[in-house]
């Protein structure tokens, strides 16, 4: 994928988790411009045009970043810290999609500037209705930044 | 000492006889005057000397005394001699005594550090326990939780795309799982939170329980449905809590008075004050199904379920959860239920002896009827 067209920035390590929110996607027929990173360094790598992404244009972010919060490497409190701290991404929103809503995770998600923070629900209906419900939202509701 | 000294006794030795010049012009007469005169000395002399004797004798009685006295002296010295010999012989049990007083200072002081250094070392420990616990909720809370999604959302996706090659037997079992899962689900949170509690510290503030109950009433709403319950809030007091801790506790005892009601035509839920044994109570009283009270200790246990699962719906969390949070707050949660006729949950905040509210509301409790 060029990337160029990327509306959402999926970061999730777990195969389940992954096959099962492309799944929820796909159903509300979302799937076609996400880009999948498997740990936080190829997010990073994706958002800041490093590594196998160097040729990607920087003016194009995503519509939306989900981002998981137990990632390999470099976790997901990091991602966004680094996402939030550089000007060239810190307008990009960021979901944090994860498994648990501990109150250290809240704080710091909130704290680092998170634009939204939800809990996958273990019902697979709910979550897929969650989906959809932040999909629409940051997709088409939602008016982006302007392109820097 | 009683010396008597008699000055006296240094007179002169004559001090009558003085000697006078004899005229001898004078003749035969002047002679005999003085004959007289030497009789007179004489007899002065002698006067004197029976003074003397006198006063010597009164010498001699003092010396006596004065040896009597120095006996007498001597046998005090010697009693203060035994006395100050006695003084110091007990001096030596003494410092003997402060010898073994000051052995045993020393012990207690090392023993005291070693004590120190003991909740030193736990106090290391415990901090180490207690951050292994949290992460060990933290890992639970991420990681527990996800394979319980997965196999809810394959079991849904067979069910969904799958599901006419399976039969209605085999959707039934899919349905099952996804079931347990969720409770699975249920259970994890519910332990979390009761983790969670644990380590959260109360933040007190004076809040009206009454309000706090009206709300919690919305939120039950979708518990409640469309059954009738006659809900009998009684006017409630302001008490020093924390707010969103107080808040679970009514929304747990609460949600089990609607769930324990369910099989009731008319279910009655009530929430009060009392006042009982100089004992200030806050209490849920329902009419449902109740408990046998011989299995009132296993009641705020966790995973201690009183009910059979196909009966009533839960994780066995809820008032475990009630009980800390009470107890975190310096009270206690007793309950009082007859089998077939309800159960009523009674709590206090603080010492027992201490006030329930920080501003009673006056006059006798009016029940108000809300629904």
């Amino acid at each position: 994928m060029a990337g160029n067209e990327i509306e959402i920035l999926l970061v999730e390590d777990n195969p389940g988790d992954l096959e099962l929110t492309l799944h929820a996607l796909r159903k509300n027929n979302l799937a076609n411009k996400i880009q999948v990173a498997r740990d936080g360094e190829e997010a990073l790598d994706f958002l800041f045009c490093r590594g196998e992404f160097k040729e990607r244009n920087r003016n194009q972010a995503p519509k939306l970043v989900l981002l998981d919060l137990k990632l390999p490497k470099v976790d997901g409190i990091e991602v966004l810290r680094q996402i939030k701290r550089d000007p060239h991404t810190k307008s990009i929103p960021v979901t944090v999609l994860t498994t648990s809503k501990e109150q250290s995770d809240l704080k710091s998600c909130y704290e680092l500037g998170v634009n939204s923070y939800i809990q996958k629900p273990v019902d697979f209906d709910k979550f897929r209705e969650t989906v959809k419900q932040f999909s629409l939202y940051w997709l088409l509701i939602n008016t982006p930044p302007p392109p820097r | 000492m009683n010396i008597q000294a008699n000055n006296r006794s240094r007179q002169p030795a004559f001090p009558k006889a003085r000697p006078e010049v004899i005229d001898e012009t004078e003749g035969a007469g002047s002679k005999q005057s003085a004959v007289e005169d030497a009789q007179r000395a004489l007899l002065n002399i002698l006067e004197d000397f029976a003074a003397e004797k006198n006063s010597l004798e009164r010498g001699q009685g003092a010396m006596v005394n004065i040896f009597d006295d120095f006996d007498a002296e001597r046998a005090h010295m010697e009693d203060v001699h035994r006395a100050v010999l006695n003084i110091l012989a007990d001096f030596d049990v003494e410092k003997v005594k402060v010898g073994l007083a000051n052995e045993q200072l020393g012990k207690e002081i090392e023993e005291r550090k070693r004590v120190e250094e003991e909740i030193h070392r736990m106090n290391g420990e415990l901090i180490g326990a207690n951050k292994e616990l949290e992460a060990f909720s933290y890992s639970v809370s991420h990681d527990l939780r996800a394979p319980v999604r997965h196999i809810h959302g394959y079991s849904k996706i067979l069910l969904e795309d799958f599901g006419p090659s399976l039969g209605p037997e085999g959707q039934k079992f899919l349905k099952r799982i996804q079931e347990a899962t969720v409770h699975m689900g249920q259970l994890v949170d519910d332990l979390l939170n009761l983790s969670r509690l644990g380590r959260q510290e109360v933040s007190v503030q004076i809040t009206g329980l009454e309000a706090l109950v009206s709300e919690v009433l919305e939120e039950l709403h979708s518990e409640i449905g469309d059954r009738q319950i006659e809900w009998k809030i009684a006017k409630l007091p302001f008490v020093e809590c924390d707010a969103g801790l107080m808040k679970q506790v009514f929304t747990n005892l609460l949600s089990n008075a609607i769930k324990y009601t369910r099989p009731r035509d008319h279910a009655v839920i009530e929430v009060g004050q009392s006042h009982e044994n100089g004992l200030e109570e806050i209490f849920v009283r329902d009419n449902g199904v109740g408990f046998n009270m011989k299995y009132a200790d296993k009641l705020f246990g966790v995973f201690q379920r009183l009910h059979r699962k196909e009966d009533f719906e839960g994780t066995g969390v809820g008032l475990a959860t009630v009980q800390r949070i009470i107890q975190k707050h310096g009270g206690r949660v007793r309950a009082e239920a007859q089998l077939d006729k309800g159960a009523a949950f009674y709590f206090s905040l603080g010492p027992r002896d201490g006030p329930l509210a920080t501003s009673q509301i006056e006059g006798s409790v009016e029940w108000q009827e809300t629904k």
